[in-house]
């Protein structure tokens, strides 16, 4: 079947591709692009591994076309960091030991900054009706929720 | 050890060395690899959960075009029927290849029948489509109790029970029998006052690592086999595909890749032989990934079971009997958990009269795979309710109940070995001194339960190099994989050992062919055996650093002295040098240093816990609710308390989920119904409360630092002590895991 | 996943027109795919052709005025349990968007797409069973696994609906558009679903060539007490074990009318007449309310394995009740 032009911008790059329509935005992202950062851990959009955010909103990668993506602004766990430094979350991640295997974690940053971008002033609870798409088996949530409210509250503070 | 140390680096809480990777995607995990050539390789599963193959004709995929190469289990070499020990267990060969691609049965939905090798995974996936099996399909059995009747449907023509020595004359699923004892059962229980005796069942669950199976091998025409993966021990895999394959172990060089959780189910090899048959078949790299419903279907989880505990007790509580009978589901070939299982069922107790009986048996699901305190789990539900029963029937608290009869320095367990120091009782008196304990436990539909768990905790063999750098710093070698923060945690006692920070400490993973042997990353064996593997590598470094001060200052070697990081000469001239500088002057001094350590530390020293629960049931719903959650545990002595409390938090929360969710669903086929991450019922941050993990410490007297193992005895408790809570809450006793919404509101009459 | 041609819809006249070309399953849609994605990659269903409707203009939006509300098909979940006037007025659709699945889920997923979407049932799912929504013999519920089977209208077929806003929009009495290749239809979202003893393969009243683009909600009375109340056996993502959507006219503690719609009992969302007339005209109290819940399951007929749904409906009804008039 015919390939399908597709212009994408990742983490403020273009990509103007040719992709098969059955291939996914994670197949997308991870095989043609080479951004492996996106994790993919059951395809059926259920652990969040494959979070990214798609014009501002996180989305499971897994379970859209990237053919149906084509247009839009994508922002991956490799866009995240910039000039060197750790975005907020991404260091608040480290500092609390907000993760273990750290196979979830991309997917639980791109939430999380989802979140927080629309606004930093969130509750714990917020978080976890936020976080409630993402799955890790490692640390029992905790460490990440502590991580992610360290976060917020360093964004509110510099902002 | 019992007095309280200083230490520069124990005990704090630097970052990890792999943090910056993990949080910005660059860690390269299993399915990352990418390599020039590579070809995507697909696995086709039985549908059917017990059949004979009749044929296989794999025709019509070699013709499909972008297919290079399909593999069946004729092209395995004939296993030869041995053992071979994989880390946390042994297993047959024959049955260990039958696993990996069927060859006359198939024993499980989900079985390995054939695998394609082609040009892009969507080709390969639909060659499987093309490849015509014909079975003969013959009735499953998927519960132990029906396993082990006489008329039941036999997995193994040709496996007999080894019971208590003898071996049986028919065919069975019951592929042993053991049993432990210890004192006189018949005068334990007529001592006792109170006796109880209960039955509970388990479900059959997974570890739910996130990150499926992969593996990519690469067969070079000079003979070498490569394989990357994510694994729990490159050098089992080594093993296992040695013994697979048929193939020297010097010619198989096995690279351990970033690993997205395991707990147990990423020792058992599963696509990588499948990966190297299709390298070897298409002479080019082929990557084989599992997606979420291969892993549920075709990877290990570990037993359901079936257990009866009987125990009995004096007015005053003294614990005086207790008997068990294990039965555990092995899956589709023997080796299920149950040896452990019976190290740990009455473990936390001193009891005099002891009787277990274990029982592994063979049923048409995957082969089980250990899972976080292999065993331990399933037993603890059954001994911690029942004790629970005990102490109310005595009218004696919980906690009380269980110090009274706590194990001891000097207590020997059922099964043999008698305790060194441990820390049980501590971990009662922690959770008696917590605040939760002391708060209010009185509204209606809440509850509080207390249940308490070991493990055992074990050395074998861990290898660590450290190459001394001239700016002071090392880079420290291993090959223990990092599942959550080992990295650290071994680096940090090298570091306490030369004196400098864990951040001068560069620690890398490395392949099978640059380090010596390293068992698993399991056993809760990393911290504790490649950490003592790294402080006597270190203990090597300071050794031979003396050596190059002595020649520097020209004094006798016994003259210098290493403390805080500092080299002096004693008893003569007063000479001074750090760590750092002398590290700029080794080449000088006789060349580079290395240091080196290899071990199989015996001293493991047994790991105990003792979790505080509160629940709140919705007698509406049958909904049971975790408020609050505290978990103490011994951790002989915690290197990175950050990632103790990590271990301890995600330890209790899987727990959580046995207890309430999570469950394989069969149908009478045979099949599991709910192979995703959807139906398969994981907790989320959105099912929990922030879990409070209370570290204590009783140095274990079998390591350098007091450490012992902290992964796997937090999944132990949190069924019971979920169970214990909702009778305090509702006043039912459930016995049946999970303690889903529908058992709950049947139990509590309202169906 | 099969391969399939993709076409992104320019106009509902070209989408109806190229639907027009086949049967069921040929060329199908996709909006936000979360549903038809997974169905896709487990080769329930194989399309030649998808189009994508997401390029259609002017059907992502909501518009709220004193009339009502209208919300364009291809609007996400999210925007709906999101949007201040719909969680003010319609709180009862708010908190359903809201229970859908995960975050990321209702960041894709579209109000047409959900009320479209497949059964959830294991048998259906697997692409091994060929059951009797797939044109088969049998519906394995009855004598297999039934855990998360219908109670209410399941003969023959025993699947549940999936959707948590379709009751809710029944409760509120909303209206769906419909276009075809002869025009535009509405009809009341209630009518809109049908039960398997009318068509055992579909769940809607839908032509292989007709698409949802629109849904018209009344405004509620301003003594409108509405909520959702979802019982599932974790946090998310679940499908409802059994749900309530409660639409109450209250006047202190009187119900003057009730609108009660059950979701993950039956095949289609299942409207509760014995509830509501147990609710109607009362002062709702403990008994009041324990019996409308008792009225609401008299006549369920449940399954081998989901007997614990007949209980579980009934508290839920009974608590709706007692919320509608608490403060």
């Amino acid at each position: 079947m015919a390939k399908h032009p597709v212009s994408l911008k990742v983490n403020g790059d273009e990509h103007d591709l040719l992709i098969e329509p059955r291939k996914t935005l994670l197949a997308v992202l991870r095989d043609t692009i080479g951004l492996t950062g996106t994790k993919e851990g059951c395809s059926t959009g259920d652990c969040g591994a494959c979070t990214v955010i798609v014009d501002g909103k996180a989305v499971t990668s897994c379970m859209v076309l990237g053919v149906t993506a084509s247009g839009k602004e994508i922002t991956t766990i490799e866009g995240l960091a910039s000039d060197g430094e750790l975005h907020p979350i991404q260091q608040a991640f480290i500092d609390t030991g907000g993760y273990q295997c750290g196979f979830c974690t991309p997917g639980f940053i791109m939430a999380s900054k989802a979140l927080v971008d629309e606004n930093p002033d969130r509750t714990e609870e917020e978080f976890r009706f936020a976080l409630g798409g993402n799955i890790c088996r490692c640390t029992g949530y905790t460490k990440i929720l502590e991580a992610v409210l360290q976060a917020a509250e360093e964004i509110r503070t510099n902002s | 050890m019992s007095e309280k140390k200083e230490y520069k680096v124990i005990g704090t809480r630097p970052i990890r060395h792999d943090g910056v990777d993990k949080v910005t995607g660059r860690a390269i995990y299993g399915a990352d690899f990418q390599i020039t050539g590579l070809l995507h390789g697909r696995v086709l599963r039985s549908p059917h959960a017990h059949a004979r193959i009749v044929s296989i004709d794999t025709s019509r995929a070699e013709a499909h075009p972008g297919v290079k190469g399909v593999v069946t289990a004729e092209d395995l070499p004939a296993a030869e029927d041995k053992m071979a020990d994989l880390g946390e267990g042994a297993v047959s060969l024959k049955y260990l290849c039958d696993n990996i691609l069927a060859s006359d049965k198939a024993l499980y939905k989900g079985h390995a029948i054939a695998a394609v090798a082609a040009t892009s995974p969507h080709i390969a996936e639909e060659a499987c489509e093309l490849i015509d099996v014909e079975y003969e399909v013959l009735p499953p059995v998927l519960e132990v109790r029906q396993a082990m009747e006489s008329d039941a449907p036999i997995l193994h023509e040709n496996l007999r029970t080894s019971s208590l020595g003898e071996t049986g004359d028919k065919p069975s699923n019951i592929a042993s029998h053991f049993q432990h004892k210890k004192g006189d059962i018949d005068k334990g229980f007529d001592e006792a006052d109170v006796i109880i005796e209960r039955e509970f069942v388990t479900g059959t669950v997974h570890q739910g690592y996130i990150e499926p199976h992969n593996a990519t091998a690469l067969y070079n025409p000079d003979g070498q086999l490569t394989v990357w993966c994510s694994t729990q021990g490159a050098f089992t895999v080594r093993e296992q595909l040695a013994e697979i394959l048929q193939y020297p172990i010097s010619k198989i060089k096995v690279v351990p890749l970033e690993i997205g959780g395991g707990f147990g189910g990423k020792i058992n090899v599963y696509v990588k032989p499948v990966a190297a048959l299709l390298a070897k078949k298409t002479g080019k790299p082929v990557k084989v990934l599992m997606n979420r419903a291969d892993v549920f279907e075709g990877t290990g989880p570990t037993p359901a079971s079936y257990i009866t505990i009987k125990m009995g007790a004096t007015n005053d509580g003294k614990i005086t009997a207790a008997q068990t009978s294990l039965v555990f589901e092995a899956g589709a070939y023997p080796g299920s958990p149950v040896g452990a299982g019976a190290m740990c069922v009455f473990a936390p107790y001193n009891i005099e009269n002891v009787v277990i009986d274990g029982y592994d048996v063979v049923v048409n699901k995957p082969k089980t795979a250990p899972y976080r305190a292999p065993g331990a789990t399933n037993a603890a539900f059954g001994t911690e309710t029942v004790v629970d029963e005990l102490a109310e029937k005595l009218n004696i608290d919980p906690l009380e109940i269980r110090l009274m009869n706590g194990a001891k320095e000097g207590d020997r367990r059922a099964d043999g070995p008698v305790y060194p120091r441990i820390g049980f009782i501590e971990t009662l008196e922690a959770a008696k001194e917590h605040p939760h304990y002391a708060s209010p436990n009185g509204k209606k539909y809440h509850g509080r339960g207390i249940a308490s768990g070991f493990w055992f905790n074990i050395g074998l063999e861990s290898s660590v190099t450290i190459n001394v750098n001239p700016d002071g710093t090392v880079n420290l070698v291993e090959g223990s994989t990092d599942i959550g923060g080992t990295r650290a945690s071994i680096a940090m006692q090298a570091a306490e050992v030369l004196g400098i920070p864990a951040e001068s400490v560069n620690p890398t993973v490395v392949d099978t062919n640059s380090i010596g042997y390293t068992a698993v990353t399991g056993g809760s064996r990393t911290t504790y055996a490649t950490g003592y593997a790294a402080y006597e590598a270190a203990q090597d470094v300071v050794q031979q650093m003396k050596a190059r001060a002595a020649k520097l200052w020209d004094v006798d070697e016994d003259n210098v002295q290493f403390a805080d990081g500092e080299f002096s000469s004693i008893n003569g001239k007063e000479e001074q040098i750090s760590f750092r500088d002398l590290s700029a002057r080794l080449g000088e001094t006789g060349g580079p240093v290395i240091g080196r350590a290899t071990m199989n530390p015996a001293g493991a020293g047994g790991a105990f816990a003792t979790h505080v629960v509160d629940v709140e049931v919705d007698v509406d719903t049958g909904k049971v609710e975790i408020l609050r959650y505290t978990a103490t545990q011994d951790a002989g002595k915690a290197i990175h308390p950050s990632y103790v409390e990590g271990q301890i938090q995600g330890g209790v929360v899987q727990g959580i989920g046995w207890a309430l969710n999570e469950e394989y669903i069969y149908n009478d086929e045979g099949e599991m119904t709910n192979a995703s991450f959807l139906d398969y019922r994981m907790p989320t941050c959105l099912d929990l409360p922030m879990i409070d993990a209370v570290i204590v410490e009783v140095p274990n007297p079998g390591h350098p630092y007091g450490v012992r193992g902290v992964g796997e005895v937090p999944i132990v408790p949190p069924p019971a002590a979920i169970a214990n809570a909702i009778y305090d809450a509702v006043g039912i006793r459930m016995t049946e895991l999970p303690m889903s919404p529908d058992r709950l509101l049947k139990a509590m009459g309202k169906i | 996943m099969e391969k399939f041609s993709y076409v992104n819809a320019t106009s509902l006249k070209q989408v109806t027109s190229l639907l027009s070309d086949s049967g069921w399953g040929e060329i199908m849609m996709i909006a936000g795919g979360t549903d038809l994605l997974a169905e896709l990659k487990e080769y329930i269903e194989t399309p030649k052709t998808l189009i994508n409707l997401k390029t259609l203009p002017g059907m992502d939006s909501i518009s709220a005025d004193a009339s009502g509300l209208k919300i364009g098909a291809l609007t996400t979940v999210a925007e709906i349990a999101m949007h201040p006037t719909i969680q003010h007025h319609y709180t009862v659709l708010a908190q359903a968007a809201a229970s859908v699945a995960t975050p990321q889920i209702r960041n894709v997923g579209t109000l047409g797409g959900n009320l479209c979407q497949r059964p959830r049932c294991w048998y259906y799912r697997d692409e091994t069973v060929s059951c009797l929504k797939k044109g088969g013999d049998l519906c394995y519920a009855v004598e297999g696994l039934s855990k998360y089977h219908a109670i209410f209208g399941g003969d023959p077929v025993y699947i549940v609906h999936p959707s948590d806003i379709a009751p809710a929009l029944i409760a509120l009495n909303a209206s769906i558009k419909i276009v075809g290749p002869e025009g535009e239809k509405t009809i009341k979202v209630e009518e809109f679903f049908t039960l398997p003893a009318a068509n055992p393969f579909r769940e809607n009243v839908l032509e292989p060539n007709e698409i949802v683009v629109e849904v018209h909600v009344p405004k509620p009375n301003p003594n409108t007490k509405s909520l959702y109340l979802k019982a599932r056996e974790k946090g998310a993502p679940d499908f409802a074990l059994a749900s309530v959507a409660g639409v109450f006219e209250v006047m202190g503690r009187t119900c003057q009318a009730a609108s009660i719609v059950l979701g993950g009992v039956a095949p289609a969302p299942w409207r509760s007449t014995d509830a509501e007339t147990a609710l109607t005209g009362k002062m709702i109290n403990d008994s009041v309310s324990a019996k409308a819940g008792e009225e609401a399951v008299k006549n369920a007929q449940p399954l081998n394995d989901n007997e614990y749904k007949v209980t579980l409906t009934q508290n839920l009804i009974s608590r709706a009740a007692m919320m509608a008039v608490s403060k």
